[in-house]
């Protein structure tokens, strides 16, 4: 059972925003820096990925353009909105209180 | 080259979007691919492997279009909300309400329930205000009715009877009243085609109609000069006989009518509006009025011959009292100036509308204050549905408040939809109000006058409308300020419920419904406990021991008036044949016949003077309930003799006159039992014979089972004869079996005479609970919904606790809880909202059931067992309803429940 699929749509959604918060990114890219930055842990596919997305900019969190450049390919970008720089900020909170609180039953940092 | 955009295409199911959208959507989706496959590529994979791999998740998520469309359309549990700016409040608040009906139609189960609970509560109060409407409220149907009292001396039973003389100088002595009218019962025989006809009538002074406002709609009313001994036979009837004897005849008017051999002549119609209550509520709905036609001859005009009722109506500008006290000093003037016809009581005035609705004003008190419970129940467990779905909605509302929406706005849209639950529910309850209805009025004792014309009308409805509009606030209010206060961090994501800060939210929700559930059970006991106490009381009832024999008795009264009943002799012979006759049909053992019965709905005090102890004033003399009785009568009726002996056919009008008295009687005026032997004079105590008391019987039950024997006696209708009878027959046969050919045996003997109010004793008895009975099935008809709204109550909410806290408990159980700990601490904190509640619906209950008192009978209002009993079966339908949650908190996987979203 890999992590992605134990992985809850909300946590997702966190990583999403927060590579955003960072720069515009295409679909791929995100998916690709997932994939490193939690060795693996979490992984998108593209059947996974775009659904996440197209919610999230449904919802008016992020918002997506085509970007056609010279020489490369036509891609979709995606930025963090206003509203979804103050929706990330809620969940960082509500996260940092919720590991505080598993933390406190469990002792997962120093266990 | 792959054709990217053609392998993704053929991959997804067509998209239900529109095309543009979805041609883009592919084309993202074959950029990953084609970038996924360039990688794999490029890291030395084959062409054929890295095509394989890149598909690999299109290929394995059949439902990836589905997901898709989703996502990238409206979300379903949100339509998007209307727009705000455009249209004004009207357009806005219709856009909201048309927002709430879609909502709604998305959660049907929801929405049912709602609507549902709503509709009981609302059904219940609108059904049960027609008739507090019909009953109570609306105001009579006479002009200026408020200043109408009846007018008498005090007595236990509100205002006294009065003598013809004394009415006269009533009327004419004092001041406070605009007039003073009389009234008194009467019933005649009207020949008609299909035999004679009893009809129920009422002798009035000629100023009646005039005091009540009323005109008749053809002829004439009465004039005061008819009103005399003489004069007296002139006639106003009601539109309904007029209609049903007279074909409606517009020339009616100056008919003359022979009834009982005497020549009445017709002078007016009363309009089809006219309500006979009067004559309804003392005696029975009348269809014509005659004058009564007095004067200071006739020896029943004297001042003590206390057989009429005084109706005035008190002058604008003068107050009750200030009437009631002008005329308690004609009462002394009139006591100084003949003191042996009048006792010392003061005067009483009773408001008509009270006199009329008094003795059903605290039954209908405790039933509106039962649905009122009902309602509250139903609010309760609305707002609880409401919480319950609103938790499941905060993410949306949330991302609602993200998007811009304002506050008062959600607020708005959330009323919205109760606000269409509650009309919803009103509607529906209406409906079902009305439908009921015809059943409430079969269950009804016959004493609640006006009642049948109760029905679902404007006011009721605009009743209803106020009543949905205060749930609507009570419930709609709570979860809306709620929901519209939920922080918007902790809601957008769906796990932010573990967040600490979600812990103490869910708390709080938590709390809300407990306390809701907690409110739900004590209202539930408070009614349920009431209910309880009726049906002990109406149990008890049924068993109390009437004095007789009711099983298998056939009643039925006849009327022996008019010249050829003119002599005691006559009369006699008649009632003779008349119960030979009887006797013979088959199926009947025994036959007799009474002047009254118990039960029958009549009374008949006499004045009793004992010989050698004179009372102050003969007025003062006890006064026991008088039968007058064939020798069979204690056979027919089982009453049984407790000393002495009772009356034979050697018992005639020209041997010693005689006397069977009750137990009571004998009790109370020979508490050394020597009664047998002792002279007693009946009715008038100067003239008439001392009749000798030759026995005691056992004591009956007359105005109605929950009383307490009265006094009572019993003189031989050979030496006392009436002509009003009751015939009782035993037979050995359904009694209502024989009751035509009872008929028929009596018209063979008196061809006149009319038959009526045919029933079986037992059915009498039966009436006699039936106010009780009336009360008991509607609290425990309330009862039963009271207790079904909170069972389901209890169960939803705690199916949401254990739904919500999945997670805990899933921690809990991975953390080394047993399911025993686990099931302990869901349920300790179910178990201890309905002790809560149940201990205080016991408080509530003990002190609000004293307001039941009147109606109770052999179980005091606080009765310890119906408390238990019914607390308890409450604890264990609380119980029942949380088994299934528990179950279900008990099955939690931890592994599950911990990745559970």
């Amino acid at each position: 059972m890999s992590a992605g699929r134990d992985l809850r749509k909300g946590s997702a959604e966190l990583l999403i925003l927060a590579l955003l918060d960072q720069r515009d990114r295409h679909g791929y890219e995100i998916a690709k820096l997932i994939d490193a930055r939690t060795s693996g842990a979490i992984r998108f596919h593209v059947a996974s990925l775009y659904p996440t997305l197209y919610r999230l900019e449904r919802r008016g969190v992020i918002a997506g353009r085509w970007v056609e450049r010279a020489g490369a390919r036509r891609r979709r970008f995606y930025r963090l909105t206003a509203e979804g720089r103050k929706v990330l900020d809620a969940e960082r909170r509500s996260w940092r209180a919720f590991f505080a609180a598993l933390n406190r039953v469990a002792r997962i940092r120093h266990a | 080259m792959h054709d990217w955009k053609a392998l993704v295409a053929a991959r997804l199911e067509p998209l239900p979007l529109d095309p543009a959208r979805a041609a883009d959507i592919v084309d993202e989706l074959a950029q990953h691919v084609a970038e996924h496959h360039a990688e794999l590529v490029s890291a030395g994979m084959s062409d054929e492997d890295a095509l394989a791999a890149a598909l690999a998740p299109l290929d394995s998520h059949p439902m990836v279009a589905r997901d898709i469309a989703r996502a990238d359309r409206p979300r379903p549990a949100a339509p998007p909300p209307p727009p705000s700016i455009r249209g004004g409040i009207a357009a806005d608040a219709l856009h909201d309400l048309r927002y709430a009906a879609r909502l709604l139609a998305r959660s049907p189960g929801f929405a049912a329930a709602a609507i549902v609970t709503l509709a009981l509560g609302i059904g219940a109060n609108a059904a049960i205000f027609s008739v507090v409407n019909a009953v109570l409220l609306r105001p009579l149907p006479y002009a200026d009715p408020d200043r109408l009292v009846m007018v008498g001396e005090a007595a236990s039973n509100g205002a006294s009877n009065v003598g013809y003389l004394t009415y006269v100088d009533w009327r004419d002595r004092s001041r406070g009243f605009d007039d003073l009218a009389l009234i008194r019962s009467w019933t005649t025989t009207l020949p008609t085609r299909e035999g004679p006809e009893r009809i129920a009538g009422m002798r009035i002074s000629a100023n009646y109609f005039r005091l009540l406002g009323v005109r008749p709609a053809l002829g004439r009313d009465f004039k005061a000069e008819e009103d005399t001994p003489s004069g007296w036979r002139v006639l106003i009837i009601t539109d309904r006989l007029w209609r049903r004897r007279f074909d409606a005849d517009p020339n009616v008017v100056g008919r003359v009518v022979t009834m009982s051999e005497r020549p009445f002549t017709i002078i007016g119609v009363l309009p089809a509006s006219f309500e006979p209550l009067i004559s309804e509520h003392f005696y029975q709905r009348a269809d014509m009025w005659a004058l009564v036609g007095y004067d200071a001859t006739l020896n029943y005009a004297c001042r003590g011959c206390q057989h009429l009722k005084a109706i005035g109506r008190v002058k604008a500008g003068v107050s009750f009292e200030e009437a009631r006290r002008d005329i308690d000093a004609v009462q002394a003037q009139l006591r100084a100036e003949h003191p042996v016809d009048y006792g010392r009581h003061s005067m009483l005035l009773v408001p008509l509308k009270e006199e009329l609705t008094g003795r059903v004003k605290p039954a209908l008190r405790v039933l509106m204050a039962a649905v009122a419970v009902v309602l509250l129940i139903a609010c309760a467990n609305v707002a609880n549905l409401l919480l319950a779905r609103m938790a499941g909605r905060e993410r949306d509302l949330a991302l609602r408040t993200a998007l811009g929406a304002s506050r008062a706005r959600l607020v708005r849209q959330l009323l919205a939809e109760s606000a269409l639950l509650a009309l919803a529910g009103g509607a529906l309850g209406v409906t079902l109000s009305a439908w009921t209805m015809p059943l409430l009025f079969r269950v009804a004792p016959p004493m609640m006058a006006r009642l049948t014309s109760a029905s679902v009308d404007g006011r009721v409805l605009g009743f209803s409308i106020a009543l949905s509009a205060a749930t609507v606030l009570v419930f709609g209010l709570l979860p809306a300020l709620r929901a519209s206060r939920a922080d918007l961090g902790a809601t957008l994501h769906g796990r932010a419920r573990t967040g600490a800060s979600a812990f103490g939210r869910l708390k709080r929700t938590h709390y809300t419904s407990q306390l809701l559930v907690a409110a739900d059970v004590a209202l539930a006991a408070v009614l349920l406990i009431g209910a309880g106490l009726m049906i002990r009381s109406v149990a008890q009832l049924v068993g109390v021991n009437p004095g007789f024999d009711a099983s298998r008795v056939l009643t039925m009264q006849v009327a022996l008036v008019g010249p050829k009943y003119a002599t005691d002799e006559q009369a006699l012979t008649t009632v003779d044949r008349l119960l030979a006759r009887l006797r013979e049909i088959p199926g009947v053992a025994t036959v007799a016949a009474a002047s009254q019965i118990p039960l029958g709905g009549n009374g008949d005090c006499s004045g009793f003077h004992i010989q050698g102890r004179p009372t102050a004033t003969p007025a003062e003399a006890p006064c026991p309930e008088r039968y007058g009785v064939t020798p069979d009568y204690f056979e027919v009726m089982r009453i049984p003799l407790k000393s002495g002996r009772v009356f034979t056919t050697a018992d005639r009008a020209d041997t010693e006159p005689v006397l069977v008295i009750g137990e009571r009687t004998a009790r109370t005026l020979w508490p050394n039992g020597d009664a047998v032997g002792q002279h007693v004079r009946v009715g008038d105590h100067a003239s008439g014979p001392w009749r000798t008391v030759i026995g005691v019987v056992g004591d009956v039950r007359h105005a109605e089972l929950a009383a307490a024997p009265t006094m009572q006696m019993y003189t031989p209708q050979s030496q006392f004869t009436d002509s009003f009878l009751t015939i009782v027959l035993r037979t050995t046969v359904a009694p209502t079996a024989v009751a035509g050919e009872a008929r028929r045996a009596i018209w063979s003997v008196a061809s006149d005479a009319p038959v009526y109010e045919v029933a079986a004793l037992e059915d009498l008895v039966a009436r006699s609970v039936s106010p009780r009975r009336f009360l008991m099935l509607l609290l425990e008809l309330f009862g039963a919904v009271a207790a079904l709204m909170t069972a389901v109550g209890l169960y939803g909410v705690l199916s949401y606790a254990v739904a919500e806290r999945t997670r805990e408990i899933g921690i809990r159980a991975a953390l080394g809880a047993s399911r025993l700990d686990i099931v302990r601490a869901v349920s300790i904190g179910g178990l201890a909202v309905v002790a809560a509640g149940l201990a205080s619906g016991g408080a509530v209950a003990a002190a609000v059931t004293r307001y039941l008192e009147g109606s109770l009978y052999g179980v005091a209002p606080t009765d310890p067992t119906t408390f238990g009993a019914t607390l308890a079966l409450l604890f264990v339908m609380a119980a029942a309803a949380q088994s299934v949650p528990l179950l279900r908190a008990m099955r939690i996987d931890p592994a599950v429940a911990l990745r559970q979203e």
